[in-house]
């Protein structure tokens, strides 16, 4: 494979232009159990490879073609070129070739052999036994439980002697739980993740599962019986996961530079840097942290993905970039560039994107040891009640969208509890939307430690990537006429 | 040929003292050409055109044992370790004898799935692609919008599908689609197996012009409360018919997890409202959504699932046709074949006095994020027009909410026919 791409770069070259070759395979197995019975189960193997040819006058063409071999590759390259050359009728943007430091590394977490010796038949059991687990604490609820383990591999070359190899391992275990019966049906789901093949027979992570799902069942069960929560705007508190949504969906993407020609947080096509976007005690941080769910060392142009603080405190500071649109932008070269598979063209993108705030009030314990009940006293003890007698608290993440032209986000949580000093009332889930300088800036207090482990999928522009991030355990946001809770 | 090395493979495969005894393979060859627009720069690094060739092969191995695997190939894979691969398929393997369906030879409908004009774009013919990008900048300047984004894609693809029972099958399909966002608002576009007529493309960037042009006013007044709203097709598309096909999914149905639950379907007693039908054609020629057979092997028919508002079929694949009773039935792939039909559809210029202090919603956030088991719905819609003396009023901002399943059970529900759309609109009322 490796001689293909060292004649693929020879070949562009030769010719004048610039290639960027990335070859992949990501190979994935999964396991699918309902009602203690298989599913599904299944692995794949995903591979091929992506030519990206540069011309000198800086047209862009991409090609791609799965299997690696060299003659229908070549003559691929061929028309590549071709199609590069001859572009004009299109009216193909043209955009200088942009400097980028050549690079040699390789990022390859040791164990990736584990993922080789996955038993699908000994999954499916133990998805089984958590299944029963967590049917015995919350009967009449139907159970969908299911296991995925991936490495996705990668190795890019570019034609200045860049040459990156890296494999993000990913392992996923999700229950989702369905109230029964011939009342009215409520689902919710629940997910843990981790780097290691093992997951399903972890301890930790196995038992996190079963308290996750027994709580998502206890939620879908109890869903029918509760009241809608009233409109409008409230003291809000949002968890950890809800929290990755609103830095995720209302900064992330408007800092993503492609877009700095349509975004809020960019005039005429420059990022906004330095402007005040929030309170001076919060900061928003995207990185790759390794083991982490989308985890990515390198971007997808082989350069190394830096960290890119968003917000600090309460400006503007860092983008999110790659190579063609940091200097458009005004912006830092932070190598933010992800593509989906070898078929797509990489955009600049989140990793693990988080919200941290200055002086966060103490939380003992595990985050999932906070019901609404424990959370309540957590804000009574910090005063917080005082100030707000009655506070709406939103729990889980379950999708959000954004408008980066105009600002305005919405995402969806899995429960919303009234919490008050006369105790905390069930409520179903509501859209929280609004302006998303309004919702930063609302960020009064933090409680707990960072937990950045909320899983998502990110699905710009079609293509999708694995996202993750987090904050402190809870966010407490004032009450804003820029956002709300549900219709008017 | 990979496909043909494939089937070799299988046909003797054995491991372990496992052999395959039946099996069903489908492989598709793609050749596809892609190119976008963002911000006004077409082709650009973020949005290049994008040549792309592919080969994938999906298949079900039922082994002498019973166990059955299911899994995906692609070239590479079949080119240097199609034995791995097919152990690995064989390690998977599992208990479930409503998977092991293997289709026989079967009468294939002849359906019109393929243009010579679109095979020609995805070969590399880039002439019509750049006579409408050069309509879609008139119309962006005509109207003064500082910026559009989109994407234009011609795509051809050759399918085979043979099973051990003797079922061997072919098709060659195009498939054109493109999209154009003006202003970063709203966006409009096609999709089908030939180009849409050049006048219909103009017509349809003209529509999409004008309602782009009136967000940028705002409303005198915003409507909230109760209120009559009429969903544009888009949305009809994106929030309304994935729910329900969701819920009319077959293995939702068989394990709890959908609305409906499976004792309901053939029932006399409707779940909708009794004048609604849902259905859909695959037979239609050089739909998107058409095609002649599944990739299990089931030939196309038009089936209907909800007739009157009763239900009549979960949208059923072999294994959980199988394993509820029934037969499969057609797949829908796109919007272009479903159709959601009520009695005398409202005209707009109807349905705007029918709603009238009401509002138009044209694009929603978070559709994907409603709780569609239950059909309760929590959606912002920043892209909304108030609807004032039976007229079209400015934008407005609004967040709906309501539960789906009692709107399409509502007296106050219409179907409304927008021109250009085979979706139509829904007009109810929810809260604003």
């Amino acid at each position: 494979m490796g001689d293909l791409g060292a004649e693929l770069v020879r070949r562009a070259r030769a010719v004048g232009m610039m290639l960027v070759w990335r070859a992949q395979s990501r190979s994935t197995r999964r396991v699918l159990v309902t009602g203690g019975r298989t599913e599904d189960s299944r692995g794949s193997v995903l591979s091929g490879q992506g030519l990206q040819i540069v011309t000198p006058d800086g047209r862009t063409v991409l090609a791609s073609r799965d299997g690696f071999d060299p003659d229908p590759t070549l003559a691929l390259l061929d028309r590549t070129i071709a199609a590069a050359t001859r572009g004009g009728p299109l009216g193909l943007h043209r955009q200088r070739v942009p400097e980028m430091p050549a690079l040699s590394a390789r990022e390859i977490p040791e164990g990736l052999e584990a993922f080789d010796r996955i038993d699908p038949t000994a999954a499916a059991r133990r998805l089984a036994e958590i299944e029963s687990e967590i049917a015995a604490s919350v009967p009449g609820v139907t159970l969908r439980l299911s296991f995925q383990a991936e490495v996705d591999a990668w190795r890019i070359l570019r034609s200045d002697g860049t040459d990156v190899l890296y494999a993000a391992p990913r392992c996923t275990l999700r229950v989702t739980a369905t109230s029964g019966g011939d009342r009215e049906r409520h689902s919710v789901a629940a997910a843990v993740a981790g780097p290691d093949p093992a997951l399903p027979w972890s301890d930790g992570p196995a038992a996190l599962l079963v308290r996750r799902g027994t709580a998502a069942a206890e939620l879908a069960r109890a869903l029918p019986d509760a009241p809608p929560h009233p409109a409008g705007t409230f003291p809000l508190v949002i968890d950890y996961a809800l929290a990755k949504g609103l830095a995720h969906e209302a900064f992330g993407h408007a800092a993503e530079a492609d877009g700095f020609r349509s975004s809020i947080l960019a005039r005429d096509g420059r990022f906004l840097a330095g402007q005040t976007v929030g309170a001076g005690h919060v900061s928003i941080v995207d990185e790759p942290v390794r083991g982490d769910y989308a985890w990515q060392p390198f971007s997808a142009n082989g350069l190394r993905r830096e960290r890119a603080t968003i917000v600090d405190h309460g400006r503007l500071a860092d983008a999110l970039s790659d190579p063609w649109s940091a200097e458009p932008g005004g912006v830092r070269l932070t190598g933010a560039e992800r593509a989906e598979s070898y078929r797509h063209a990489p955009i600049p993108r989140m990793s693990n994107i988080r919200i941290e705030v200055d002086g966060a009030l103490p939380a003992p314990g595990a985050f999932d040891e906070y019901g609404p009940g424990e959370l309540r006293d957590l804000l009574d003890r910090a005063g917080i009640l005082r100030r707000h007698p009655r506070i709406a608290f939103l729990s889980g993440y379950s999708g959000g969208q954004v408008n980066t032209a105009t600002g305005d986000f919405v995402f969806h949580c899995k429960a919303i509890h009234a919490l008050g000093r006369e105790g905390t009332r069930l409520h179903r889930p509501a859209i929280f939307s609004g302006s998303m300088l309004g919702a930063l800036g609302a960020i009064r207090e933090a409680l707990g430690p960072l937990l950045l482990d909320a899983i998502g999928t990110c699905g710009k522009l079609g293509q999708s990537v694995p996202s993750s991030g987090g904050s402190h355990y809870f966010l407490v946001l004032d009450p804003d006429p820029s956002f709300r809770l549900g219709g008017s | 040929m990979p496909f043909e090395r494939l089937l070799t493979a299988i046909a003797g495969f054995g491991t372990g003292g496992a052999r395959v005894r039946d099996w069903s393979v489908y492989g598709a060859e793609t050749r596809r050409l892609a190119l976008g627009t963002r911000d006004r720069e077409t082709g650009g690094p973020h949005a290049p055109l994008n040549l792309a060739e592919s080969f994938g092969a999906q298949f079900l191995l039922v082994w002498d044992d019973g166990r059955v695997s299911a899994g995906e190939i692609d070239r590479s894979e079949i080119g240097s370790g199609v034995e791995a691969a097919l152990a690995r398929a064989r390690s998977a393997a599992y208990d479930d004898p409503d998977a092991a369906a293997v289709l026989g030879p079967a009468p294939i409908p002849e359906v019109p799935l393929h243009d010579p004009g679109v095979a020609r774009i995805a070969s590399g013919e880039a002439g019509p692609i750049a006579a409408r990008l050069e309509r879609i900048r008139e119309r962006v300047a005509e109207h003064g919008f500082w910026t559009w984004s989109g994407s234009m894609v011609a795509a051809e693809s050759r399918a085979r599908l043979v099973t051990s029972a003797g079922l061997d099958a072919g098709v060659v399909t195009t498939f054109w689609a493109w999209n154009a966002t003006f202003d970063g608002e709203l966006a409009d576009g096609f999709r089908g197996r030939a180009e849409d007529p050049f006048h219909d493309f103009d017509a349809r960037l003209l529509r999409l012009g004008n309602l782009v042009s009136r967000l940028r006013r705002p409303a005198a007044h915003a409507p909230s409360g109760l209120r009559p709203v009429i969903l544009h097709p888009h949305v009809v598309e994106s929030f309304v018919l994935p729910i329900l096909l969701g819920n009319l999914d077959g293995a939702s149905v068989a394990h709890g997890e959908s609305h409906f639950r499976a004792s309901q379907f053939g029932s006399p007693d409707p779940v909708l409202r009794e004048d609604l039908t849902l259905r859909v054609d695959p037979l239609e020629p050089l739909k998107a959504g058409s095609y002649r057979f599944t990739p299990e092997g089931v030939p196309a028919a038009a089936c209907v699932y909800v007739r009157r508002g009763r239900l009549v079929t979960p949208v059923l694949n072999l294994k959980y046709a199988r394993r509820l009773g029934w037969v499969p039935t057609a797949i829908p792939r796109e919007y272009d074949t479903l159709h959601l039909e009520g009695p005398d559809p409202l005209p707009v210029e109807d349905a705007l006095l029918e709603a009238d202090g009401g509002a138009l919603v044209l694009h929603v956030l978070g559709a994907h994020a409603q709780d569609a088991t239950s059909g309760d719905f929590s959606l912002s819609a920043p892209q909304a027009l108030a609807i004032e003396k039976a007229r079209l009023g400015g934008r407005i901002r609004a967040t709906l909410s309501g539960n789906l399943f009692a709107a399409l059970r509502s007296d106050a529900l219409r179907v409304v026919r927008f021109e250009g759309f085979p979706t139509p609109g829904l007009l109810f009322e929810c809260r604003l």
